[in-house]
Parts: structure tokens; sequence; C-alpha cells
């Protein structure tokens, strides 16, 4: 994988619909990003219109990475930016992914961002967007905040890599799947209009992908990125309490507070992730030592530390270990 | 903090071959060098006395390492340093002839401490080369070669002939045994707070002090979408975020280096040297009565 070690400030986040749908929120952006479960046509239907999917997965294999067919574009005229920091690939991806919606309304920086791209090639295009403050500011609130930045302490680093994220959508008439590790944008091929669209294109392709990779090494996820369903939901709400049909009434109520509540749900979550936790480590602390309980804590901590390093001691001679 | 060596003497090296338990040794002269690094923690040096580079740079966490001697090598004076943490193995042929030597670079591996007087001006004498051969002896003609029988006079580690004394040695060992403030020398990993902090810890007093429980509200996530209960507190303590957060923090304290952090939780500094300490620290600022209702840290 190429893309500079160096993080240049931008901090690893998790991959969450949550953690998406709030950046779009930043960005200024009306779209949501749900888990798809599955590519047929009823999970796809859930979400429509879908205007981008991302494939997001870790592959564990040893031998090189399958090719995913198609054909390099060299002069795709939309947007596709490379990937130039690893901990961005989130934000680059959809970046990558909202450049080519048209008619999307944005935020003012995220406009000019955009518009003052047009015409650069991918790297240079990566490298602009990688450098701009406020994005790398919007990314980095969606993760943990660096009150004890570990950074430069030397200490050993857990091996947790960054998922690899790869944009399908459709341009003008054809599926394209934008990676920004690659130099540039696949095309797959046209599509037809009529019934589920691109998406059946998409589906073909990415199943295809799948079934390349051996059994059991590929880690994925697939998100789609879509309209936000509740100021629709809203509407016909209304028009269903004005035109007295109380059984759609009842449906789209109960349509509205699922997804209310799954977006309360991801409020807390984005909420926790974002908190500094020292104060609450304390107050639990002391809390426990008010309470007596601490002394019989620490003695079962250590115990358990015991039981650990006897049998990594065990195993330990097979093992690299990091502390 | 000083970087001077804590202890050295001459080695050559042995090779293990690869898959094979068969040991080769390696005729370069050089060097093994114990001493704190700029970082505050023990190094393992091995230094070519030809071209002078130290070739080997490792850190030795106490408890991680020992240093044995290797019985099946013909010369019996083929040592292995091992570390219980990784697979790595290190192997010196030791040119001192004194097991007690092997007993106490072992003592300073288990607990580094004081700085040995002995050492005064050893990298100067490295330089010159001045030292017996692996496996060859050289009588030493000079009287200054002689041991100084006080411990508190440095030793001529430059001279033909240098060897620990038995004297030297029990000096050394009392001086680790009678330790002192001990440097920013990483603690022996003896708990993890994400073992303290459970929740089935922490479930039991939502029912035993529910008081307590009261004075964590200040410290939760000022953001949160509804107004929190007893049942968040719950719901946060379970969160994969939270737990990331004490793994986080456990790491930190293990650094030693949180003395300024805590300060702003009205703790001692001291308490941000470690975990222990940090719970030390607790433990005594809860008997006193405080805590809990503290200085917020953002």
């Amino acid at each position: 994988m190429s893309g500079e070690d160096d993080s240049s400030g931008w901090q690893l986040t998790e991959s969450d619909p949550s953690v998406f749908t709030e950046l779009l929120k930043s960005l200024g952006v009306p779209l949501v990003v749900d888990d798809l479960y599955s590519l047929d046509s009823g999970a796809l239907s859930t979400f429509q219109p879908i205007h981008a999917l991302i494939f997001l997965f870790k592959w564990v294999g040893s031998s090189a990475e399958p090719s995913s067919g198609g054909q390099y574009d060299l002069e795709f005229p939309g947007f596709f930016a490379h990937q130039v920091v690893n901990n961005a690939c989130a934000t680059l991806a959809v970046m990558n992914a909202i450049g080519n919606i048209p008619d999307l309304p944005k935020g003012v920086q995220l406009s000019d961002l955009i518009n003052f791209t047009v015409g650069m090639d991918p790297q240079t295009r990566g490298m602009v967007i990688t450098s701009a403050d406020w994005l790398r500011e919007a990314h980095n609130a969606l993760s943990p905040p660096s009150a004890i930045s570990l950074e430069g302490l030397g200490l050993p680093k857990t091996t947790e890599e960054a998922y690899h994220f790869i944009v399908y959508l459709p341009y003008m008439g054809s599926v394209y799947e934008l990676d920004g590790l690659k130099d540039s944008p696949v095309q797959h091929g046209p599509y037809e209009e009529k019934g589920e669209g691109w998406l059946a294109k998409a589906r073909e392709v990415i199943e295809a992908r799948i079934a390349t990779y051996p059994p059991g090494s590929l880690e994925f996820s697939l998100l789609a990125l879509h309209d936000d369903p509740l100021p629709t939901l809203q509407t016909s709400l209304s028009e269903a309490q004005a035109s007295g049909n109380h059984a759609a009434v009842e449906e789209i109520m109960v349509r509205l507070a699922n997804e209310n509540s799954k977006r309360e749900r991801w409020a807390f979550e984005n909420s926790l992730r974002r908190h500094n936790y020292v104060g609450f480590i304390h107050a639990l602390l002391s809390a426990m030592g008010k309470a007596g309980a601490l002394d019989k804590a620490k003695e079962d901590a250590q115990a358990k530390m015991q039981e650990r390093i006897a049998k990594r001691k065990e195993k330990g001679e097979a093992a690299m270990d990091e502390d | 903090m000083s970087t001077e060596p804590r202890i050295a003497f001459k080695a050559g090296r042995a090779f293990r071959r690869e898959n094979t338990n068969w040991v080769d040794p390696d005729p370069t002269k050089g060097a093994v060098i114990l001493q704190n690094g700029e970082d505050g923690l023990l190094h393992f040096i091995w230094k070519n006395r030809t071209t002078n580079d130290s070739e080997e740079d490792l850190i030795l966490f106490p408890s991680d390492a020992t240093f044995a001697p290797v019985t099946q090598a013909a010369s019996g004076r083929v040592y292995v340093l091992k570390f219980s943490s990784s697979n790595q193995r290190h192997f010196d042929a030791d040119s001192t002839r004194d097991k007690d030597f092997v007993q106490n670079v072992n003592r300073l591996l288990l607990n580094p401490e004081e700085l040995p007087v002995w050492f005064t001006g050893f990298p100067d004498a490295l330089g010159t080369a001045a030292f017996e051969e692996p496996g060859t002896a050289q009588a030493s003609s000079s009287s200054s070669s002689a041991q100084p029988a006080q411990p508190s006079q440095p030793a001529q580690p430059g001279q033909p002939g240098f060897q620990f004394t038995q004297e030297q040695l029990n000096q050394f060992q009392s001086m680790i045994e009678s330790s002192g403030a001990g440097a920013n020398v990483p603690p022996v990993v003896e708990l993890s707070l994400t073992d303290v902090l459970t929740p089935a810890n922490l479930t039991p007093l939502f029912t035993s002090h529910p008081e307590l429980i009261q004075t964590l509200f200040p410290h939760l996530p000022p953001d949160l979408p509804s107004p929190p209960t007893p049942q968040t507190i719950q719901q946060v303590i379970s969160s994969p975020q939270f737990r990331a957060a004490v793994r986080n923090f456990d790491q930190a304290l293990r650094t030693g280096l949180l003395g300024g952090l805590v300060r702003g939780l009205g703790l001692p500094e001291e308490a941000g040297t470690g975990v222990e300490a940090f719970l030390r620290a607790i433990q005594d600022q809860a008997r006193e009565g405080g805590g809990g209702d503290s200085m917020d840290t953002d």
C-alpha cells in the first residue's frame, strides 16, 4: 500500500455509520450512511435512492491482492483524489463520493474546496484535501480527544491497520470504482436506468470482487450513502394526517420512531467518542475507594495479570509479544 | 538523568544457526554495556570495539530479561540474554570468569538502581582497547592492575587483566538492595486499570452506594442526547469508547510521565508515575475525604 506513515495530524477514526453521518452533517451535506447487511433488492430498496456504496475491508491474505476487473479511466472528468494520508482514508472516501453527486447541497467550505480542486490531478487533489485544516478538524472531532498524546513516546504500537475504502457510484451512465490507492478511477461498464438502475450493475461488480478473495480472508462492511429519510418522512406524515389516512399515518410513525431512535443511539455513541474520560476515571476510582472496594479490585486485577503473564510465557516462546 | 554506563564488560557475540540450537561464536571484539538511555530505560548495548559502533541496542524491562549461562558451551563462558516477553535471544561469549558477575547482571536487570561507583570515566577506557581478548589470558604486569580494596575508589577498567572482584560485586549488590529513589524506570507490570474498572466491579456500587454514583454525573460527556441517569452511567462503563479510554490511560500511566496531568486532578505528582502509584494516591485521597469532585481536566 502506498501512502505516508506520517499521520499529518489526522486521527484514525472508527468506520461506523454514525461516524460517517456525523461527518456529513458537519460538512453541511443532507445525506446519511447506513450499514447494508446484504445486496439483495429488499435491503437496497430500504434506503433508496442510494447515491454511492462504500465497500470497506481488511484483507488478511498473504499473496498479492486479486485484481478487481474493469478498466482504468485516466480521463475521468469527475472528482477523484488519491489517499495521501492513511488515517484520512474514511474522509477521503466520503469526499470521492460526494464530489461526484450532482446537485448535492453542501456547506460553503466544502463547495469552495471542491471547486478549488477542479482540473487538478488526483495526487495534487489528494494533497489539497488533506491540507484543509477545517476538514481535518471535522474529521478529528469524530474520535477521542488526544488529551494524552501517546505519539512520540516510543511506545510499542498495536498494529491496528486502517480499513481500505472503495467507493462505487454511477457517473455518466457507467458504474465507477473510486479507490484512493489506485492511480485512477476504474470503469466497470454501463448500466440500465430501469429497475434498480446502477445498483444492479454495482451488485454484480462487488459480488464478483468478494468472490475473488479466498474464503475467510476478507473482513468487510458495505455502507449505503443515501438521502436523509427524516424530512421525507415528516412530509409524508403531514400529508397522511391531512388526508386522514390512518393506516399510512401509523406506518409512517413507526418508521419515524425507528429512525429517530437509531439517530439518538448514534448521537449517544458520538458524544461518547468525543469525550475525555480522565476525570470520569478518577471519579470512578475515588468512588470505589470511598466504598472500600478498591483493595479487592486491585487484588483481583493483580491475579488476572499474573494469569495472563503465565499464559503468555507458555506460548511466549512461539510468539512475539508487544506489551 | 545520567546516561553513564552502569555496568560493562568485554564480550564477543555468538549467533544461533537458523532452525537449530547450534550457536557459532563470532570473532568480532566487542563489549556489553548496560546503561540508562535518554528515555530513562535500561539499555543493553553491544559495542563493536574495532569500529566503536553500537551494533545492538535492546531495551530491558525489569523481570522481562535474564542473563544466563549456556551450560552446553564447551568453554563454559557463553551466556544468553533471554526475554520472557518475546522470542528473541541474544548470545554473548563472555570474557569474565566470574559466575557471580552473571548474578549481578541479573539483579541489575531485576531492579536497575544506583550507579556503581567504579564506572566513572569508563567510556574513555573502552576506547583504549586495553581489554583482555576473549579466550586469552594476559598476565598483569603492573601493580596498578591490583583491585582496590575500598569500594569508593574507582577501579581501573582500562588496565589489562581487569576483572570484578568479589568485593566489588558485593558492594554493587548491596547498593542495589538498599534501593534508592528509582529513576524513570518502568515498573513491573503488576496490574492493568482495565481489570479494575470493570462493569463487574462497578455495578455493585449502584445498589450499595448510590450517593457515590451521584458524584460521577459531572464527569459524563456534556453533550448526551438526553439527560443522564444511573443507567446511562452503566452504559458508558460498558461502552467500547470508555474501555478504549481506560486502556489508553493505563498505557499512558505506565510511561510514568503523567505527573503534570494528575496534579490537575488534585493528586500529588507522584501519582502520575505508574498505575500502582495512581491507585495508592486515590486511596489516600479517598481516606482523607477528597476526590471525586475534583477539577475537570478539560
